[in-house]
């Protein structure tokens, strides 16, 4: 078993830098500036298990980022990373079970990764 | 007068009859009578003739006259009638007018206590305008503050992530390469305290600027606290010690998240400036019942008598110029009083003051 895809979309080029320092070693780190790029991934990586978005971004938000992933790849754990309190349009996301969870900035790479693996898990028992 | 002159007329006549009798009858008897015999006869006819004429005489003189009394009486008793019913509906008009001026006496009294009551009611919509002026400033001002705060906080989260990240990074080098050394864990944990620290300053920020009415939002109560503790550390001096006395359970209670931290802020802000070398601010927090109590107790300068009633007034402030708006009181006020809770203050000069928020705990 290789390492599992994981896509993370951040306007912060910093975030996306830590992000893949942090995690590539457990994971297979994809990394995109803006949410047109992370489309172009999930299109073209179709065993990306997991996306990490950030929420305020240029043109499109997180969320509006994953209702249009969620087109292309269905079968996909979709995390929202906000830097504000909770909003409606997230509030609404997790009501629809369109993310799992949303996490606070800074965030905390060791909690987000417990959260993968256990995704991971879930995943895999399923498909047994 | 005429009466009078009836008398004098009656007798008059009486006598110059009787007196013309006396002198010509004789001597008419004399004239058609020559014997004895006859004119002693007639001589007593003659009395009764006398009697019987002036009998029939008087009788129509008198009845003439009584007719035209008895006219005069009846017309007087008429005119009397007359004036009676005149009185009557005079009486009976006026009677009339007056019920009419006390009418309008009573539907003017009416008219005055319709207008002293919308004077009345004038007066507290004026107040109440005046109140929701400042309210809406207030709540313009927060608006303002919110979108700053929520700018700010989106702001610094950032460059903080990336200090997080690169702490974790850094400690995951550092644990892979073996690195044991006590200086460079105590680096490594002032970076993650000033995170953490900056932090929950920000989540407080975040939750203050969070701006709506909605009054049923689930409230914690200490975590309210501890924000606006956080919140307040600019005034919270070395010497100060908050003790915090919390309910060993978690107390939630329905209300505005933001508005209750601006609660919380002020009067943890007050009792922080109201010590001066040294002191300590006590932190209750109980329920009793459907209520949730808080008590702020401070050691500082305390709150005169006479200054204690005004406190929550607008713009009343005993701080220094520019260190007070005294605005902050007077909101906290209008706060818990839109929570449908109490604001009790219990103060003595140079010893502290007390403060005791209650507010409802029931979820409805």
């Amino acid at each position: 078993m290789g390492k599992v895809k994981i896509l993370y979309v951040d306007d912060e080029a910093i975030n996306l830098m830590l992000f893949q320092a942090n995690l590539e070693k457990k994971y297979d780190i994809l990394i995109a500036e803006n949410p047109f790029t992370g489309l172009q991934h999930i299109a073209e990586n179709k065993d990306i298990k997991v996306v990490v978005s950030d929420m305020k971004m240029p043109v499109m938000n997180g969320i509006e980022f994953i209702l249009k992933a969620r087109l292309l790849s269905s079968e996909v754990a979709y995390y929202i990373l906000t830097g504000f309190e909770i909003t409606e349009d997230i509030q609404e996301a997790l009501n629809q079970g369109i993310i799992r969870r949303y996490f606070r900035k800074p965030f905390n790479i060791q909690e987000i990764s417990r959260e993968i693996e256990n995704t991971i898990t879930d995943y895999y028992e399923q498909q047994e | 007068m005429k009466r009078l002159k009836f008398e004098h007329r009656i007798t008059a006549l009486y006598l110059i009859l009787g007196a013309l009798w006396i002198l010509f009858s004789d001597k008419l008897l004399g004239y058609l009578f020559s014997d004895i015999a006859s004119l002693s006869r007639f001589q007593t006819f003659k009395g009764v003739f006398y009697v019987v004429t002036t009998a029939v005489f008087f009788y129509f003189f008198i009845t003439k006259h009584l007719v035209k009394l008895r006219n005069t009486e009846k017309e007087l008793e008429n005119h009397k009638q007359n004036l009676t019913q005149l009185v009557h509906e005079k009486t009976k008009n006026l009677d009339e007018a007056i019920e009419a001026l006390r009418k309008t006496n009573e539907k003017l009294n009416e008219k005055n206590k319709i207008i002293n009551k919308q004077n009345t009611e004038l007066k507290s919509t004026l107040k109440a305008l005046k109140e929701m002026q400042f309210q809406l400033i207030q709540i313009e001002k927060m608006a303002s503050l919110g979108i700053l705060t929520a700018g700010i906080s989106h702001e610094i989260n950032n460059p903080l992530n990336f200090i997080m990240g690169g702490l974790t990074g850094l400690q995951n080098y550092i644990r892979e390469s073996k690195i044991e050394d006590e200086k460079v864990e105590l680096y490594l944990k002032s970076i993650k305290t000033g995170i953490e620290r900056a932090t929950s300053i920000m989540n407080g920020l975040n939750q203050l600027s969070r701006n709506n009415d909605e009054l049923n939002e689930k409230c914690d109560l200490h975590a309210i606290i501890e924000n606006s503790l956080a919140i307040s550390k600019g005034q919270w001096k070395s010497n100060i010690e908050v003790i915090r006395q919390f309910a060993a359970y978690p107390i939630l209670i329905p209300g505005n998240v933001g508005k209750l931290h601006q609660v919380f802020i002020n009067l943890i802000v007050n009792a922080f400036q109201s010590i001066g070398d040294k002191g300590t601010v006590t932190i209750t927090t109980e329920t009793q019942k459907d209520k949730a109590i808080v008590t702020i107790a401070d050691t500082g300068c305390g709150i005169s008598k006479d200054k204690l009633s005004r406190i929550t007034d607008p713009f009343y402030t005993t701080k220094e110029p520019g260190h007070g708006t005294g605005l902050g009181l007077s909101i906290t006020y209008n706060i818990i009083q839109d929570h449908k809770g109490t604001l009790e203050f219990k103060s003595a000069l140079k010893k502290g003051t007390t403060v005791t928020v209650v507010l409802p705990s029931k979820f409805i």
